[in-house]
């Protein structure tokens, strides 16, 4: 059985031009053929792929071409949780299976608490219900998580090197 | 699924609910013991063993150290650990166990001054109340970092900061039934003879500076933004520090009864090489949080701490001077107020300037972010209005040292005085935060969307 070639997309004037590529690389990888990997072109390293295709099973390997440059070839069926060197990951057990893909992003790295959690309970009052949201932050938001519970919000924590990624869900 | 599972434990598991009036009797605390000192009633106008400078000692190093770390660590623990504390309510009852205890402590030692009389009962019963306070303050706090593995740094100084404390509690009993209980006099005389160091440097090294040294390591890197992983440093500082006060405690306590041993003396003083080596790599290692942090501004209370980190700097070098010149047993107390005062109330003020107002805010608009218009954590402080009172305390810390080195009672006495006001003024400024005196204008309401959402995907 030969594997077929990878299926590349160029999003990068797309980034430029400011627009929301999510769908349109969703809407790709849909149309994907059984084993087929996908390779983007974008102008930074999609992060928060990472986490959405390896949750459909894509692993993923980067190469930074130049300053706004990036190549990342996601391939299907090699998708290792991720293991930072020396830490145990820590992943608070919700299953995310049958969770929509996220409609919106927030990079809270840089922010000094409690202003991650001010702003995800900030962006998470504008999504609809049931949505998703998903965002990176510098530490575990570990005020956050009450709050969560009390409005009925489900979350998903995966530590890396590069932060704390969340997947957070609205409740119904 | 919608429930969060594992891991998460409940809201009321979260915040810790006495923290902020464990803070505030705390504060009181500190108060009345440095009342006593401007009074003229201690150390350096009488004796360093006299009861009443003892009664200030105990009202600073349990009433204001002890439960300031203990309301600390009941809210900071279950975040280090993300395991709740054994029982919320425990730590109540350590507050009354601990001030109850106190109470008669204080009044034991008082009487002590007029001569061993029946008060003088009151300091192994209040000592008894102490050590159980202390023993449910333990099982709290060392139940969610035994739940945790592996255990992260800070945790790891805390662990062995609570083995000092029991340590320091169970000399400072054994000390009080030799003062207070004739039957057991004979018994212990050569400890109280020889032994108060020991007790001093568990407390104030191993059980303070350990747990100062970990907390740190979680609130620094936090509001500024600095790598928490520490690395071979906060490896070497953590490892040093307790064979340093783990070494000099032990084999000084057996030189008690064997003052002529060379071995335990070679081991003591290898133990005081290691508390040095801990204590520079430490503050080497402060100094590289500070300049890896990614805030340029940081907060004032982060920049006041520079105050307690300095203290702690100059009590390292005014100790390594006192012991290679042998005079270390004549300007011990001195050292012990600069370590006090300087270095852990210094470090204490200051961060209780971030987490009073943190935990205030968390506690009253956590429910209602999103929702409405609440102020932001900065809005319940004025900095410019509180940074001169930590100038000022920390002024009068270093004249009362100076006075204390230089053994001029009066300028000691004025630096205790200075300081204590500054410390009334920082109280009324907590005491603003936690009521919203300066929430006024609330921020306004949030645009719909935010700008910092970005929909569909992460902004380039
Ligand atoms: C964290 C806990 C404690 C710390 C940091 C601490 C600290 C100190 C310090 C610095 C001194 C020397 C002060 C001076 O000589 O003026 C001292 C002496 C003493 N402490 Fe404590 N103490 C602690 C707990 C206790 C407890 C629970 C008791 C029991 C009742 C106690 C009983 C004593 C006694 C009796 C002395 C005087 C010994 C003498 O006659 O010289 N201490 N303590």
């Amino acid at each position: 059985m030969t594997t077929p070639e990878p299926l590349t997309l160029d999003i990068r004037e797309e980034l430029r031009r400011g627009g929301e590529p999510l769908p349109h690389i969703m809407e790709t990888v849909r149309q994907l053929a059984p084993g087929q990997a996908l390779r983007l072109l974008a102008t930074f390293e999609p992060l928060p792929l990472y986490a959405v295709l390896g949750r459909k099973g894509f692993g993923h390997q980067a190469t930074h071409h130049n300053v706004e440059d990036w190549e990342v070839l996601f391939t299907p069926g090699t998708a290792v949780p991720e293991q930072p060197k020396g830490k145990k990951p820590h992943t608070t057990t919700v299953s995310t299976g049958d969770w929509p893909a996220p409609s919106a992003f927030l990079d809270n790295r840089g922010l000094e608490p409690p202003e991650p959690m001010v702003r995800i309970l900030d962006s998470l009052e504008h999504l609809g219900h049931g949505e998703v949201l998903e965002a990176i932050n510098e530490r575990e938001p570990v005020f956050l998580y009450p709050e969560l519970e009390a409005r009925g919000a489900a979350i998903h924590t995966d530590k890396r090197d590069d932060g704390v990624h969340l997947l957070i869900r609205r409740g119904a | 699924m919608t429930a969060i599972e594992n891991a998460v434990p409940a809201v009321s598991d979260r915040l810790s609910r006495w923290t902020l009036l464990i803070f505030a009797c705390a504060l009181v605390n500190f108060l009345l013991g440095q009342a006593l000192i401007v009074a003229g009633v201690t150390w350096p106008e009488v004796a360093f063993t006299a009861g009443s400078t003892l009664a200030a000692v105990h009202l600073i190093t349990l009433g204001w150290l002890t439960l300031l770390m203990f309301g600390a660590l009941f809210q900071f623990v279950p975040v280090i650990t993300t395991k709740p504390l054994l029982n919320q309510w425990l730590s109540l009852a350590v507050l009354i166990l601990v001030e109850f205890g106190l109470t008669g402590m204080t009044v034991g030692f008082l009487a002590l001054n007029r001569g061993a009389s029946g008060l003088a009962r009151c300091l192994p019963f209040g000592g008894t109340l102490v050590l159980a306070g202390v023993l449910l303050a333990m099982g709290n706090i060392v139940t969610p970092l035994l739940c945790s593995r592996p255990l992260a740094l800070p945790g790891r100084f805390v662990l062995a900061g609570l083995a000092f404390l029991l340590a320091t509690v169970l000399l400072g009993f054994t000390f009080a039934l030799a003062l207070s209980v004739p039957a057991f006099t004979p018994l212990a005389a050569p400890l109280l003879a020889s032994g108060v160091g020991y007790h001093v440097l568990a407390g104030l090294g191993g059980w303070f500076t350990l747990t100062a040294m970990g907390v740190s390591y979680k609130l620094l890197p936090m509001f500024m933004l600095a790598p928490e992983e520490r690395g071979w440093w906060g490896e070497c500082v953590l490892q040093f520090g307790i064979s340093g006060f783990g070494l000099s405690v032990i084999a000084g306590l057996l030189s008690v009864w064997r003052p002529q041993a060379v071995l335990l003396n070679a081991v003591q003083h290898l133990g005081w090489l290691a508390i040095a080596v801990a204590v520079m790599a430490y503050l080497i290692d402060v100094l590289r949080l500070y300049r890896t942090r990614k805030r340029a501004r940081i907060e004032l209370h982060n920049r006041a701490a520079c105050g307690a980190f300095l203290s702690l700097a100059a009590a390292l070098v005014i100790a390594v001077v006192l012991v290679a010149s042998h005079r270390l047993a004549a300007y011990a107390p001195a050292l012990v107020l600069l370590v006090l005062f300087g270095w852990l109330s210094g470090l204490g003020l200051t961060q209780l300037y971030k987490i009073v107002p943190f935990l205030t805010w968390i506690t009253r608009y956590g429910h209602q972010l999103g929702r409405d218009a609440v102020p932001r954590v900065q809005d319940l402080v004025d900095e410019a209005r509180t940074s001169p009172w930590f100038v000022i305390y920390f002024l009068g810390v270093a004249l009362a040292a100076l006075g204390a080195f230089i053994n001029v009672a009066y300028v000691c006495r004025t630096g205790a005085a200075v300081s204590a006001g500054a410390t009334l003024g920082l109280g009324f400024e907590y005491w603003r935060a936690w009521r919203g005196h300066y929430a006024g204008r609330t921020r306004p309401a949030t645009p719909i969307p935010p700008p910092y959402l970005s929909r569909g995907g992460p902004a380039p």
